[in-house]
Order: C-alpha cells, then structure tokens, then sequence
C-alpha cells in the first residue's frame, strides 16, 4: 500500500495551480486535504501523472462574513471550521455536521472544497452544502462561474467540475435567524460514513411553516434534496401527522443501494427515521433560538 | 501501471521535529510517516492501516494531530512536527532502568498507572490524539473523551484503561495550569 | 515441594514494558532496519479458484531497483512444502505451498515475491509480472463445498471435506425422544478476523560467514517457528534464531506459520542480504488466519423440572482454502465438539463436526477458539429453555451446573475440569446486578415502549493445557511443557528467560513477580526475557492461555530449585543449617534469629568464586533451567451479564451494563488480569455486533479495509465491570489457572441473550452472529413488528 509514482507540483498562487491543471488535464489529481485522495493512492486505486497539491497556496484559506454569505475559501480546513465562532453563530448546520467528519486529525487535514469536489454521496459536506443552497465558485485558467449545490453534484463522486477547473470558494447564505437546523445520521461506528444521513433547516413558527429545506446522504449517487418532503411541512404546516407523511414521503425520494452494511430497504427505513427525528430537533432548535 | 516519470526525483525537504531541525531528500510520493520512520529513524509513530482509519500513525502537525500516512513527506516542508517521541521532557540523562520512570508526559504517566495499554502499537497515536483532545478541550466528559480518542483503534484494551488515564490526565494537566 | 508463598503475585504492579512503549522505544518487527536491508512484496491473487496457465517475471526483473523476482516454481529448490500433518482420525492431510505452483485458492494467496531496495519499488514491480489465468469454479461456501459435485480444492485430499469427527456419550437420540422438552436451533457464527493493529511482518537476515540465519517475526511461536523452518530449509535447528521483540497484538493470529515467513528465509539465505515484508492492511485482511465460521444445529432435552438429559449437534466448519501448520483445519472443529457440553452436568451428548474447504483465507485459531460458538449455542438453548419452562434463565443454569463436589469432572469429549466455581459465579454476577432493580426497571422500560433485555452466559475452559490433552492432539510438536532458565549473575540480579512469547499480555511483569516470590529476591532484582529462541529454552511460544500455568509453573520450580542452592551456598556462608534460613526482600536470614541476614547478592557473588568458598563438592554457579507439564490443564469459568436496549427505530444495539465475575485461579498481577478480561469483552462485543468478514459468490473479499472490517472504537464500547472469584486451582503449580480468551468466550452468547430478551415480546430469538442493525431490521420486519 505504498501510492504509484506522480509528478508533484505545489503551486503557491492559484494561477499557477490552474496553468498547471490545464497543462495536465485529466491525468492530475488536485491534491487538498488528502483524506480521500490519499487512501486512493496508498491503495492503487488511482494513478494520476501528476498531483498538484493546493496546501501551500494561502489565497485559498479564508472565512469571512461579506454581505448577506458567509464565504469559505476551498482550502478552509473542517478544523478551522470546526472551531470557528463565525460558522457556530451564522451557519449551525455546518458547524455540527462539521463533527460528525470522521475524526478530529481527519478533519485538522480535511478541507471543504476537497469534501465537496470528492462528491462521496454518504458524506456530510455535499448534504449541507444542497440543503443550505451553497454556491460554489469555480476556478478555471481565465475565468470563473458560480454553480448551485444542486447543479453541482452529478453522480458518485462526480461533478460538473472541468477538468480545468478547481472549485476554489463556497458562499452560504444563512438561514434565517427564526429558523432551527439538525443534521442526523446512523452510522456503524462513530466517525464513519452514515448509512444514512438527514440535514433539515426550517423556519416555522407554531404549526405554520414559512420554510423546510430537507436533503439525505448515503441514499443515491449524490445528495438528494427532499423537495415534495419539505413541500409537505410549507403546505400542511407542521404537525406531527405532516412530519410523519413527510418522513414517509422522503423514504419515497430517495435511490439508496445495498452493501454489506445494509441493504436499500434499510437505508430507505433510515431515511424516514432520521427525516422525522432531523424535522423534529430542527423544529426543537428553532423554539429555542427564539425563545 | 506505474512508470517514473519527470518529477519523481527527489526534492529536498526541512523541517523540524520535536524542536530539532532536519533536511533531507525526498521522493514527492514517500508517506511522511515512512520518511520519519526510515530516514529519520523516529520508528515510534506506527504503520497500522495507510487509509487513515487506525489511527496509529497520528502525530502533531503545527500542533493538532493528524494522520502521518495520509501526508507525503514533501508536504510536511517548512512545518513543525511532534511524534510521540518529543512527548515527555527531555530529560538529557542516560535512559532510565526498565520498571522505573524517566521524565514522562502527565499522559504518558496516566497510561503507565491506568494500564492504558498492552501490546503498545497504538500507543503513540493514542498518546498524540489525546494530546490534541487535550488542548481542544481541557475538561472533557467520558463521552467526549470516548469520541475523540475513537480516532484511533485499540484491539487490545477494551480502550477502559485509556480512557482512564485520559481522564486522569486531563485532572494533572488542569492542576498544574493553576499552579502556574 | 514447598508451598508457594504469594507476595508480589496478587499485587497491582505496573508493567515494566510500558517505559519503552509509552516513549516510542518499542522494538516492533518493522524498527529494524540493518544495513544492505531489501524489502518484499508479494504478488497475491485477484481470483478465487484458477489455474495459472503463465506466470511471467522478465518485466519485473528489469524494473529499478529490482534484485530479484521469486515464483512457487523457483522456491521449489529451496525449501520443502508445508504439511499440516495429524494423526487424526478422519482427518485429510493436505500442502499449503509457501508461494502457489499452478493453482490459487483464494484471493490474496501469494503466487510470487518481488525483492526490491524499498517497498514503493517492490510494489512497483510486482505490477510487471504477467500472469494468466484459467478461472475455476469457486467454491464458495460450506454448504457448496461439501456437495459430492462441488469442484474440489485440493486434489490430493479428493473431496472438499477435510475433517469429520464424532464425540458421544450415553445414547443422546433415545434420550433426547424421552425428554419433557426439547429446544433446538440452527446457529450462525459469520467469519471474523482478528485484526491485530500491528499487522504481520518478518526480517530474515542471514550471515554467510557463520551460515546463522536470524529471522524476527511478529509472531507468538518463536520456538515453533524455528522448529519448523529447521526442516523446511533443511538446517540445523541452533542455526535459526527466531526474535519476537515487541508484537503487537496477536490473539491467535500470530500463531501460526505463515507463507511470508519461510519466502523470506529462503531469498534471504539465497541473496545473502537481510529482507524485510511487512502486511500491509490490506493484505493483512486477506491473508491472516481468520475465525468461527460455523453452523451449528443443535438441540437441547430437558426433564420437565429444568434438568438437562441430553445435548445433539451438527457443526459445520468453513476452514477456508488450506490447513494452516501446525494447527491444522482441525483446530476450530475440535474444540467446537469438545466444548459444547459446556458448564452443565450433560448425561447424554453426541457432536458431529465437518471441516470444509472453501476459497476464503485460512481458518485459524482466534481467542476463546471454538468456545465463543459453543457458549453462543449452548446458552442461546438454555434461554430458550428456560422461556419453554417458565423458569428464571439464571435459575436454570444454578441447577445444571456440575457441582462442587462433582469435580474432577470428566466431559462427555473426554476433557477433565478440575474445579470451577460456576454457581459463585453466577450468584455473584445476579448481586452485582442486583437482578431485583434490574427486572424493575426492565418492566418500567418497556411499558415506555423500550426494547431492552438482560443476558446471562456462564462458560467454563480448558487453560494451562499440559500433555494429556493437548493443544495439538495429533500434531507432531509438543505443547504440553514450557521451561524457566532463570541465572542469577554476580551482582544478585536474575535473568528469567522463557520460550513464552507475548504480545501486549505483560510477561515481563508478571513472570518477574513469580520468579521473585519462589527467589525470595525484590521485583526489581529480576528481569525477564522472552521471545528470542537463542536465549530461550526449549519451548513453543505463547497461546491457549497457557502462559500464566506453564510458565509461571515453570518459573516456581526454577526459582525454589535455586532457591534451595543458594541456601545451601548461604549457609555455607552463615555457618548455618541450609534448612534454617529463607530468602525473603534479598536478604537470606536465619529464621529464628532474623537479624542473622546476609544479601542475597553476597550469595550470588560467591557462587561464582570458586570451590574454595563453597560448601564441598558443590558445583560452582547460580543458574537452573526447569521445565513444567501440568498434564491435564486447569478450569477457568466465568459468568457473563449484559444489559442491552435496542433502538425501536434504527435497530442499533447498546450495551448499558456489561458484568463479568470469572475464576482464574490466583491471579498473578490484577493490573493485567483485568486489562485482558476487559480487552477479551472488547473483542467479543466487536463479534456481536459489529464485525464480519464477507466473501462474495465469487470469493472477492468485501471487508478488505477498516472502513469495511468494523473494529469498535472506544464510543461503541463501555466500562466492563469485572468482579473475581479467587480459588487457586487444585491442580496447577502455583494455583494459576489461563484466563487470556474468557472474556471473548462469553461476550457474544451474553448479548445475545440480552438482545433475545429484549426482543421477545416479538417472538424473536437471535441465533446469527453479528447482530448488525440490518439483520435486526429484517428480523423485526419478517415479525411483523416495525410498525407497518
């Protein structure tokens, strides 16, 4: 388990990271955080020609409230977002899924782009980032665009990232302050992968819900927003029969596989377990933030 | 297939552990953790699984943990590293006699009275992720230390005694901060 | 023999071994590193079950920093093939090559070495190697293996079944017709793997001049290992030197020989240059030894007042693809039929076993061996019983246990246990409990809805296993004796050296308590060395429990033989009778007149300087080497009490109390006891609930990681309250009973009771092991009970 021989590049300005990931194209892997990237490797799963490595340029490691989003630069470590009061205050979600990444040397490695451009379904990050609306700023030789969440993830562990391109920011738009949040999920083992995973934000108040946004992990090739699910909590208002069709509901919308950890109709079982409890602790989070 | 190709020559690397500074040549694809075991002969921080589940190859980098086999050697240039063996103070004296204390870390002293170990593979990185979970997080409750130290594996403890001794630690730790 | 006077034994001494460890100073196979060192790599096979019709190096040679390129073909002239050989009845002898000549077996199984001036080039390399393959029909379970058409593995033994064994006594099949009830099940054990979190690895390194040649192994036998590779590598046997420093972790894994082991002796003495391979995870997951893969249907009779008549099984064992040496494939099936009597007066019993090959890993021995299935099977039954009867499952077992003054009890196998405190035991378990607050709460918990359950599993085991029964009934190696060599030098420290050879277990320590008792000297005047064959006695290593009774025993003899020459030298000194003074804290002293003393030192000093100080005709010197056999073995037993809640909801199992009280006899070092009783429960809890190794239909290996393998980590574990019953064993030296595998015997039949408990109000009783989430999911689904 030693990783195949690579050409190794570690640009300190993004310009150069991206001649360099023009010039390879394909055959390069950027190499961030490592966590994922570097199991691959010890493992010869993966053989890219050259890896180019982004730790070492610092433009890329910010957190910063500006205007209305709070904007993490691609290189922000889980560990800095861990532990910062910014992310704690503006955007709950974050900070809890945040500890529910593997473990603390993961994360003190761990970055948010990289989590994101990995695009493992069962993941936190990619859950978060669709359920809070992120957007996400891609980086190519010459010019940027901007891409929701949900555009962004394709398929497992793909994107609509070109191969030219690094994702080199994500902005988020905090919910509202009235709103409550949860991220629940059912793994094997603490700091594993969930089986299934539940990120909830909803703004409610008394049964009246001005707004739920709901997405799973671990049940499809990408993150799955819940849309009918939280069409069911605006419309019905939230009451424990519309929280229970609506954990029903997203049983319904989700595409989970069988491995050797649990079979799809588990998975699909967890998902309206983990729904219901996320809506209920959400809805639980925000009575306190008001009260 | 794997073909050697213009870049995998080897690049000069510094850096400091344990409060030493060394330099040397690396090939970009060494583990860091098999750069400080072969060429700077640090064999305390242990090869365990190189996917980044066990745990026992976790040291500090820039003073958090993190694990030394998911790193290449090169990255690790211009940082400053800690492994198991810069834990306790340096003493300067001969070794101390088998059975009988040198200069131990409160943890490592901790692990010795609390049996926090038994074949002693995981030792270094449970030693160096209590430390990060330590200086995270002065007075952690059972649970808490239970999750951090679930960062590494333990096959033979039953992980009762180390989470004893982390515990027991963390009193020793807070004690001697108010002292000063 | 004098009696045994215990001081230091029974005392909380902290190990010895944790300065080098706590510091990062271990001496772990993979620290070595000698000049000119070469490191292996292992090409290991993608396929199941296939011919290899073309197996081509050239590439690979040619590659940077290749030395050399090894196929099974080449080491055909260097080294013998391995047989597991037994005298067994019924059981078929069969080779496991150390690299494969035309045909694979399992995925993983090596069929070439590359050796190379680092790994990273090694593995390179190993990538150039060209083979092609003929893919065979796999065989992929026991139930497939042991069809009379099922393709078979290996030819030579003709049928897929390598071993068929019956143990009986009295006429089970009448018995069992008579019986007021009769309680029966097909249970499940899934494959487990050991895990150690060093992973295997061996340094060979031989020295032309002296033709010695110097293997270091992460193993627990070096003494068998250079047995066995004298006659592999045809060489003397004082020409190999095994060293096992410091090993991390082993629990049966480690006990065995391995492929890698002899491939690397035999390139190291052909390329006269130290090589060194250490597993990688993966191939560790691959290729160690793995565990308990068995199907028991079994049934259980009883009169209508709870007494047990009679016990029937039929075990099938999964053996995987080869006989591991020296073990066999018979070292799991055995001990299933031994053992599963268990605990309980049982008048009428038959077990059958059949060991079946497949294309997995090797089946080798992992802690409890055999013994956590039968625990599982036989107090599985008894809960079930004691529902059938109405009867309190703890009062069920009090009134079957063997008595008292049963002892020594013969099992129906043919195993004598010696004593065992089996109803203390369990008494002691339901008051720690305190059974009356727990059943409270149980009925509080569940009026709110709550799914949680109590469990109980007693076990009794045979440890300390001498030449009677031995550990390797049949098998041309001797298991039954282990020896001391204890040297006092001239400044009065003894040297304690032993054959045993540990991985985490704390020898260091707890030897140097008992040498020092039966010297009379302080702990810090003994040192012991274990694990390097070139210091040790003649011996095997350490396995089975057997460390604490064979060594230790071996320890007391050497140490009141030399006892009784340094009195004698003493009062030679004192101008006293030898059978007046006694050693006690280093300094000999007369017994009536303690203030007459003399440091042992003084003694030690003068053995050595010559016959004009000591008495006449004395032999100058302080040194004996002792050897010990206790025959039978002894009994070890415990009581095992878990209290489980299921979550309604996401079938996750949580473990809220976990009891032990057990009897080990004198217990040497509680320290120590206790770390293994807790690290055994650890292990068994990971059997429970969360580990399995799973093979496809194809014979892919999908737990090949430890994101896939489930080893729990300390948020899935809990504080394992351990309580002792200390009744020194009858019959061993010493009154040392093995305690090392207990907890892992009791764990999974414990929880699996509590998890029964807890569910049946549903009507479901757990006979699978592990009880993951997804087999709860669908046990509760197919009952009807989640809900919809």
């Amino acid at each position: 388990m030693k990783p195949p021989p690579f050409a190794y590049h570690a640009p300190t300005q993004l310009d150069e990271a991206l001649a360099l990931l023009e010039r390879y194209g394909d055959d390069a892997k950027v190499l961030a955080g490592g966590q994922s990237l570097m199991p691959l490797l010890n493992f010869r799963l993966s053989y890219p020609s050259a890896l180019i490595d982004i730790n070492r340029v610092a433009e890329l490691s910010y957190l910063r409230q500006e205007n209305d989003q709070v904007r993490i630069g691609a290189l922000t470590r889980q560990r800095t977002i861990e532990f910062s009061e910014l992310v704690r205050r503006q955007l709950p979600l974050l900070s809890e899924a945040t500890t529910l990444v593997g473990h603390l040397p993961i994360r003190t490695r761990g970055t948010i782009g990289g989590s994101l451009a990995h695009a493992d379904p069962a993941a936190e990050y990619p859950a978060v980032a669709l359920v809070l609306d992120a957007e996400l700023v891609l980086q190519r030789p010459g010019g940027q665009r901007s891409v929701s969440a949900e555009e962004f993830f394709v398929s497992y562990l793909t994107t609509v990232l070109a191969p030219n391109e690094i994702v080199t920011e994500i902005r988020f738009s905090p919910a509202p302050p009235t709103s409550g949040c949860a991220f629940e999920e059912v793994a094997r083992r603490h700091g594993d992968f969930a089986l299934v995973g539940v990120a909830g934000v909803i703004d409610a108040e008394g049964e009246q819900c001005r707004t739920a946004r709901l997405a799973a992990a671990g049940v499809g090739p990408t993150p799955i927003r819940l849309r009918t699910a939280e069409d069911i909590l605006v419309q019905e208002g939230v009451t424990e029969q519309s929280i229970q069709r609506a954990a029903a509901k997203a049983a319904e919308l989700v595409e989970p596989d069988s491995d050797i950890h649990a079979s799809a109709d588990f998975r699909r079982h967890l998902t309206e377990v983990l729904t219901r409890r996320a809506i209920q602790r959400a809805l639980e989070r925000g009575r306190e933030r008001r009260a | 297939m794997s073909e050697p190709n213009e870049h995998s020559q080897a690049r000069p690397v510094t850096l400091r552990v344990n409060g030493t500074e060394h330099r040397g040549q690396v090939e970009p694809r060494k583990l860091l953790v098999d750069f400080l075991r072969e060429d700077l002969g640090l064999t305390g921080s242990h090869v365990g699984c190189e996917h980044g589940i066990c745990g026992a190859c976790t040291i500090l980098i820039n003073g958090e943990a993190a694990r030394s086999c998911l790193m290449l050697a090169v990255q690790a240039d211009g940082a400053e590293l800690m492994t198991v063996e810069g834990l306790a103070p340096q003493s300067g004296g001969p070794p101390a006699l088998p059975g009988k204390t040198g200069q131990l870390h409160p943890l490592q002293t901790a692990f010795w009275e609390h049996h926090g170990l038994q074949c002693g593979f995981c030792t270094p990185g449970m030693l160096m992720t209590a430390y990060d979970l330590l200086q995270t997080n002065a007075a952690p409750s059972e649970a808490e230390i239970r999750a951090g130290l679930s960062a590494v594996l333990c096959r033979c403890t039953g992980y009762q005694g180390i989470v004893e001794a982390v515990q027991a630690a963390a009193e020793t730790l807070r004690a001697g901060e108010e002292d000063q | 023999m004098e009696e045994f006077t215990p001081k230091l034994v029974g005392a909380r001494v902290k190990r010895r071994e944790d300065q080098r460890l706590l510091t990062g100073q271990g001496a772990y196979v993979d620290d070595h590193h000698p000049p000119g060192l070469l490191h292996a790599a292992f090409l290991r096979s993608p396929y199941a079950h296939a011919r290899m019709t073309q197996l081509d190096t050239s590439a690979a040679r040619t590659r940077e920093g290749v030395v050399a390129v090894l196929t099974g073909k080449d080491l055909v002239s260097l080294v013998k093939p391995v047989r597991a050989v037994s005298k067994m009845r019924e059981y078929k002898e069969t080779s496991f090559p150390p690299l494969a000549v035309d045909k694979v077996r399992y995925v993983g199984e090596a069929l070439a070495v590359v050796i190379a001036e680092n790994r990273y080039l090694a593995e390179d390399a190993i990538e150039w190697i060209r083979v092609e393959y003929d893919p065979l029909p796999t065989v992929a379970n026991e139930r497939d293996a042991a069809q009379p058409d099922a393709p078979v593995l290996h030819d030579e033994a003709g049928s897929n079944v390598l071993l068929s064994r019956e143990f009986a006594r009295g006429d089970v099949d009448a018995a069992l017709a008579g019986a007021a009830v009769r309680v029966r099940d097909r249970f499940r054990f899934r494959r487990h793997a050991t895990v150690c979190m060093e992973n295997r690895g061996c340094l060979a390194d031989y020295r032309a001049g002296t033709g010695e040649l110097t293997l270091r192994s992460a193993t627990q036998c070096p003494g068998l290992l250079r047995d066995v590779l004298a006659d592999l590598l045809d060489m003397p046997e004082h020409y190999i030197r095994v060293v096992a420093a410091d090993v991390g972790g082993g629990f049966g894994a480690k006990s065995s020989l391995y492929p890698e082991e002899i491939v690397l002796c035999a390139v190291a003495r052909l390329l006269k240059r130290p090589v060194k391979w250490i597993s990688d995870r993966q191939e560790d997951l691959k290729t160690s030894t793995q565990a308990w893969d068995e199907i028991v249907d079994a049934e259980l009779g009883l009169q209508a007042d709870g007494t047990i008549i009679g016990l029937r099984a039929d075990v099938t064992t999964d053996i995987g693809a080869y006989s591991i040496y020296p073990w066999t494939a018979t070292v799991e099936p055995i001990q299933t039929i031994s053992f599963l009597s268990g605990p309980y007066r049982m008048p009428h019993y038959r077990g059958r076993n059949r060991g079946v090959a497949t294309c997995k890993a090797p089946m080798g021995p992992y802690r409890g061996v055999g013994r956590p299935i039968t625990t599982f099977v036989l107090e599985s039954l008894m809960d079930r019983a004691a529902r059938r009867l109405a009867l309190d499952p703890a009062e069920l077992r009090l009134k079957n246990y063997i008595r008292a003054d049963e002892f020594p009890y013969k099992t129906p196998s043919g195993l004598v246990w010696d004593q065992a405190s089996l109803t203390e035991c369990m008494q002691k378990a339901r008051d720690v409990l305190d059974s009356d607050a727990t059943a409270q709460w149980r009925v509080q918990a569940r009026a709110a809805g709550r799914w949680v359950g109590v469990g109980f599993a007693t076990y009794i085991e045979l440890t300390g296993v001498g030449s009677a029964i031995p550990v390797s009934p049949g098998m041309p190696i001797a298991t039954g004796t282990e020896a001391a060599f204890l040297r006092v030098d001239p400044a009065g420290t003894v040297i304690a050296t032993f054959s045993v050879a540990p991985q985490g277990q704390g020898h260091e320590t707890a030897l140097a308590q008992v040498v020092a008792d039966a010297l009379g000297v302080s702990f810090g005047s003994v040192r012991v060395i274990c694990g390097d064959t070139a210091l040790a006695p003649q011996g095997t290593g350490t396995y089975a429990s057997r460390s604490a009774v064979l060594a230790g025993g071996a320890a007391i003899r050497a140490g009141q033989a030399l006892k009784e020459k340094a009195l004698k030298i003493a009062g030679h000194m004192m101008e006293s009778n030898p059978a007046d003074l006694d050693i006690r804290d280093g300094q000999v002293f007369l017994r009536d007149k303690p203030e007459r003393r003399l440091p042992f030192r003084d003694v030690a000093k003068t053995a050595y300087a010559g016959l004009r100080r000591l008495p006449k005709d004395m032999e100058p010197g302080l040194e004996v080497t002792r050897f010990y056999d206790p025959f039978f073995g002894t009994a070890s037993s415990a009581t095992h009490a878990a209290v489980v809640e299921v979550d309604t909801e996401t079938y996750a199992v949580t473990i809220k109390r976990y009891i032990v009280v057990e009897d080990c006899g004198r217990i040497i070092n509680p320290l120590i006891v206790d770390g293994q009783v807790r690290g055994g429960v650890a292990q068994g809890i990971g059997a429970a609930l969360y580990e399995e190794v799973v093979y496809d239909d194809e014979g892919q290996l999908l737990t090949g990681s430890l994101m896939d393998y489930l080893v729990p980590t300390a948020s899935e574990l809990l504080p394992i309250e351990v309580h002792h019953i200390e009744t020194p064993s009858p019959t061993t030296l010493g009154g040392f009973r093995g305690m090392g595998e207990g907890g892992t015997i009791g764990a999974p039949a414990a929880i699996a009771n509590a998890v029964s408990d807890a569910l049946a109000h549903l009507g479901i009783e757990i006979n699978e092991i592990p009880m993951t989430p997804e087999k709860l999911f669908r046990l509760v689904r197919a009952a009807g009970a989640d809900g919809r």
